[in-house]
């Protein structure tokens, strides 16, 4: 970061390269838009490229501070685009990103699957912002109550509270759009 | 977390803790066992249970999904080229300060230099007039012998106790109140007859100086003998 800094190019895309990845996905899962996703992370760089002097390494990490102006940026591209579900997301080659084929799926398996994943997606994207914040965390990037806590900066209670009404929401919804809800199917 | 051990949970506080059963790190053992146990006699926490380890695998499946998702290459590329684009002004402001600086301190150094000998020179000036006054009255009058042309010495004289003794020229009126100047001249007396003023015959071939009183509009308007005729 210090010779990104002073103008080392090479510093800088290392730099960017070890974190763009997580970056990235953080603001894919959380806005549902790849392009949204690229704008944020591209923000997020321009941001550190015009004011290196925003970091200080006595107040945390290089990854901890681009966390959070990511997080700032994703926040307000919600504010603006309240409820954006996405159309097929595609990687660069143009192929689409989601559901990797595997040998035993049949295509009537695999277009259920893929439906079913536009609707899980849907229904991350369809929750509060602080909801689907700790959702995306947790559940999605599978990190510990405790990261989540330090990346967010709130107590770890605060993670837990609602990690449990962003899961329940979630799994009124999931619920809902099952053909047979599941919880009917196991009562009766 | 004791009377878990030794009780049972109700629905209420599964539901409080059901969607962390599967995370090891969430809960403690005594906890998690009161709960299994409930779960065990329970169908309707069961079903939730159920409910939540299935889409708990399709977020999972979705995480999995996006696992490898990155910005695309073209974000690197605007990156970098704001980067060199940025770094490139800053090389260049930082050359136009250290230059301004440069240039601000070369002509301070200049003025300080200049202002140094002047003041140099004023000083050793000074002294050279201060050494050289009780002479200066002779020096000046051999300067101003030396200097004057052979017809006409032209005098600037500004004070008006010089007034007093000049005779008008006849038709003129003189204002003493307007600044004139004094011109002195060296002229045959015989030319005082074209001022209009009386000559004696005898002596109108003799040289003198006389001082004329001119007016603002450049003519005599009078005249006076001058003083240190010689």
């Amino acid at each position: 970061m210090r010779r990104a800094a002073q103008g080392d190019e090479e510093a800088f895309a290392l730099l960017y390269r070890r974190h763009q990845g997580a970056l990235y996905r953080f603001a894919l899962r959380m806005t549902g838009s790849a392009w949204g996703a690229e704008e944020i992370v591209q923000d997020v760089f321009m941001t550190l490229i015009r004011a290196p002097k925003k970091y200080d390494p006595e107040r945390g990490s290089v990854g901890a501070l681009l966390f959070g102006i990511a997080r700032n940026r994703v926040m307000k591209h919600l504010e603006r685009i309240p409820r954006e579900v996405p159309l097929e997301e595609k990687n660069e080659d143009g192929s689409g990103a989601g559901i990797v084929l595997q040998d035993n799926f049949t295509p009537a398996k695999w277009m259920e699957a893929r439906e079913r994943m536009h609707q899980v997606r849907a229904a991350v994207l369809d929750l509060p912002a602080e909801f689907r914040e700790a959702v995306v965390m947790c559940e999605l990037d599978e990190m510990s109550y405790e990261e989540a806590a330090q990346m967010i900066g709130c107590p770890i209670g605060t993670i837990r509270s609602r990690l449990h009404r962003g899961r329940a929401l979630l799994l009124a919804k999931l619920e809902l759009l099952r053909d047979v809800p599941r919880r009917m199917k196991v009562a009766r | 977390m004791e009377m878990f051990g030794k009780q049972q949970m109700n629905c209420e506080q599964v539901e409080a803790i059901v969607f962390d059963l599967d995370r090891d790190s969430a809960l403690d053992a005594p906890e998690r066992a009161a709960a299994l146990s409930h779960l065990s006699h329970c169908s309707r926490c069961a079903a939730l249970q159920e409910s939540w380890q299935a889409a708990r695998e399709e977020l999972r499946t979705l995480g999995e999904a996006t696992l490898e998702a990155a910005a695309p290459a073209r974000v690197e590329m605007r990156l970098r080229q704001e980067f060199r684009t940025k770094h490139r002004t800053m090389v260049v402001r930082r050359g136009t300060m250290v230059a301004a600086w440069a240039l601000a301190a070369a002509a301070l150094i200049v003025g300080l230099v200049g202002w140094r000998n002047w003041e140099q020179s004023r000083r050793a000036e000074t002294a050279k007039q201060t050494k050289a006054e009780p002479n200066a009255p002779a020096s000046s009058e051999v300067a101003a012998s030396q200097t004057q042309p052979a017809d006409i010495l032209a005098a600037a004289l500004s004070s008006a106790d010089d007034l007093g003794d000049f005779t008008p020229l006849p038709g003129a009126a003189p204002d003493l109140t307007e600044p004139s100047e004094i011109l002195r001249v060296r002229m045959e007396r015989g030319s005082l007859g074209a001022l209009g003023l009386p000559v004696n015959e005898q002596s109108a071939g003799d040289w003198i100086q006389v001082d004329l009183l001119v007016g603002n509009d450049g003519l005599p308007e009078a005249v006076r003998l001058a003083q240190e005729e010689n």
